[in-house]
């Protein structure tokens, strides 16, 4: 199995009152009353020294994504904050879970970021290519839900095709038209970094993953036992279009919080918890499914889409650590606790990639650390040989073995 | 009673149409919540006209405007639907998303229509006195802006046909919606007020005094841009007047095309 470590970047000084005060913390939060600049300047710079110290406690990849409008997530640009980490890491992959395809114009320019950063990391780079949310794409965006889908697939087919020509091109397509595609850099990784797709459970994504041999993540908050029934769906998609039942072709988000026992376990993390789920999550719900977003096939498979369940299962409720557990949102305790669920997870849901949220909410500095250290050491190396008789395609090979590693400065 | 037929168009792509009633031909272009057989404004219009009405693509299948990508593209639609149906010069009457649509054809199309009733349209966009986001509500609950009482009549509050399918009744208000958004998102202006000087059909346009989505104010804006037209708006209704105040609105109707 493979260990990531995923930061969110929520803002974390949102008001008490916030959940009673305003709608939504996504699309109409206001920016200029709710969000401190000056403040704004220690948190990103906690955030990425966090996930540069997840590189060194021993974790694989580091993980950014891309969100809009929002205090849930503070990376408007993913590519920015990767940028940002090919300068004081060398191992760690950069899983950039972002970028919404469909939101470039024309969409070359994330083939153009996603190389740079390949190449800028040493063949680090992950990329990730969501549809995107609703409130990010067609409230905060603008996008049409109706064609949202059809766009942001024509988007990744350009990109792709670009990194595996890698000689002029013209695309005449429905959305985007150029005469010359021809995007320096190419990246490291030959003839692409893996592609990875977040989803949260449509039927025509499991499709499409498996025909183009995309990774599938799906990246919920509702703990893995909830997770089930999309992660079955997504095994029979597998099983159906003739894919091998490679564990590494899925990856599941869990949130972790470690510690010496359960009561140790809620001091420490309850309150970060409940910050997430009753804030950062506190999404207006005509925001979350645009007419068009969610597919009419998927509207007849069933499967609802996670945002849409949580919604329903929290709104309006002011959420406990108590609940969290009841519900397996959250997994914690000791760190045997955690490696059983997590086997337990492996066993269900048959994924190879684990993106853990060690920070979530409004965790401070302190608690972020040992949380991490605890996990990369007493937790990962009880599972780190689960899967180990799979070949992982979806991950980058060791392109270039002697990364290069920033210069002093010249004053030194 | 109507009755529901498809036509062909060129290049193969189909058109239902619901047809019934008799007396002068008007056609009507229905609003976002669709059609249904026991739509009791269409109802009434059948008892002094013969009403034809074209089902909006999209309504029973979203593949349906995969190639209609643009309002220009909607009129080219409806101009063949109308071919396909041997019309000649049509009394076109709207109501809202319908009168959207109906002044973008009338402006596409201005020989082939003698008169034109919009009914609560919206397509224009003033900074100072927007639309309101049609979309500020989950879909599911967009009745709660267009009706003056927040909730739909009875007869209106089903959006299929068949009631007793939640699941159905889901998809089909999922295609109603994402049809209308894919012509008005994120903001129903798609150069409309250019056009419209191009309409030279006789037109009334009547609006809900009280309407929460678009501003009792769009009619003049609408007047304005429309030469020679009359503009009526109805006391104590909404976006959904024709239905609120079917008799008044049913008057003004058989006034202006009776005239």
């Amino acid at each position: 199995m493979k260990f990531h470590w995923f930061h969110l970047m929520p803002y974390p000084h949102l008001p008490d009152d916030f959940k009673e005060k305003y709608p939504s913390v996504w699309v109409d939060a206001p920016a200029g009353e709710l969000y401190d600049p000056v403040k704004g300047h220690q948190v990103y710079n906690d955030y990425l020294d966090q996930l540069e110290f997840a590189e060194r406690a021993g974790f694989d990849g580091i993980c950014v994504n891309e969100h809009h409008q929002n205090g849930y997530g503070l990376m408007p640009s993913p590519n920015l904050m990767a940028a940002a980490l090919t300068r004081r890491t060398s191992k760690a992959k950069l899983v950039v879970l972002g970028n919404s395809v469909a939101l470039y114009n024309p969409p070359i320019r994330v083939a153009e970021e996603m190389a740079m950063l390949d190449v800028m990391s040493g063949g680090r780079l992950v990329s990730g290519f969501p549809v995107g949310t609703g409130m990010d794409t067609a409230f905060c965006y603008g996008a049409n839900p109706a064609t949202l889908r059809d766009k942001y697939r024509e988007g990744v087919e350009l990109i792709v095709r670009a990194w595996k020509e890698r000689k002029p091109f013209a695309f005449n397509g429905k959305y985007t038209q150029l005469r010359y595609v021809n995007p320096w850099p190419v990246p490291v990784q030959n003839p692409h970094p893996p592609i990875w797709i977040p989803g949260g459970g449509s039927i025509e994504t499991f499709e499409w993953c498996v025909a183009n041999d995309f990774l599938y993540a799906y990246l919920s908050y509702w703990g893995y036992e909830n997770g089930r029934p999309v992660m079955d769906a997504f095994w029979e998609t597998v099983e159906k279009q003739g894919g091998d039942r490679n564990p590494y072709r899925a990856g599941f988000l869990q949130f972790i919080a470690v510690a010496e026992n359960d009561a140790e376990a809620e001091r420490l993390y309850a309150g970060p918890a409940e910050y997430f789920y009753n804030k950062c999550f506190h999404i207006a719900p005509q925001y979350y499914n645009p007419p068009g977003y969610t597919s009419i096939a998927t509207m007849r498979k069933g499967i609802s889409g996670q945002v849409v369940k949580a919604s329903a299962n929290l709104r309006g409720a002011n959420v406990k650590w108590k609940d969290l557990l009841d519900a397996g949102c959250i997994v914690a305790g000791s760190p045997q606790t955690i490696a059983d669920r997590l086997n337990d997870m492996a066993d269900k849901l048959h994924v190879g990639h684990v993106m853990a949220l060690c920070h979530y909410g409004n965790m401070s500095n302190e608690t972020v650390y040992y949380n991490t250290t605890r996990f990369a050491r007493e937790v990962i190396p009880k599972l780190r040989n689960r899967f180990n008789e799979y070949e992982d395609r979806w991950w980058p090979k060791d392109n270039l073995t002697d990364v290069r590693k920033p210069a002093p400065l010249a004053a030194e | 009673m109507l009755t529901r037929e498809t036509v062909t168009l060129p290049g193969g792509a189909r058109s239902e149409v619901f047809r019934g009633g008799k007396g002068p031909t008007i056609v009507w272009l229905h609003g976002p919540h669709g059609l249904r057989g026991h739509d009791p404004v269409i109802a009434d219009l059948t008892k002094h006209y013969s009403v034809i009405a074209p089902l909006s693509p999209g309504y029973t299948d979203l593949a349906e405007i995969d190639d209609i990508d643009t309002v220009h593209d909607l009129a080219l639609h409806y101009d063949a639907v109308f071919d396909a149906l041997g019309l000649g010069n049509i009394t076109l009457v709207g109501h809202s998303f319908g009168a959207m649509v109906a002044a973008e054809y009338a402006a596409h199309y201005p020989r082939r229509v003698s008169k034109l009733v919009l009914l609560s349209p919206f397509g224009l966009w003033r900074d100072d006195y927007s639309v309101a986001d049609l979309f500020s509500v989950p879909y599911a609950n967009f009745n709660t802006m267009l009706w003056k009482d927040k909730k739909a009549s009875a007869e209106m509050s089903d959006p299929a046909d068949e009631p007793n399918d939640p699941s159905e009744k889901a998809i089909a208000l999922a295609q109603a919606m994402t049809t209308v958004a894919k012509y008005i998102w994120p903001i129903p202006d798609r150069g409309l007020r250019r056009r419209l000087p191009r309409v030279t059909a006789k037109t009334l346009i009547v609006q809900g005094a009280d309407d929460a989505f678009v501003p009792a104010l769009y009619a003049d804006e609408f007047a304005n841009a429309i030469k020679g037209s009359q503009k009526a708006i109805i006391a104590d209704a909404a976006h959904m007047a024709p239905y609120e105040k079917q008799a008044e609105v049913m008057a003004l109707l058989d006034g202006f095309i009776n005239k």
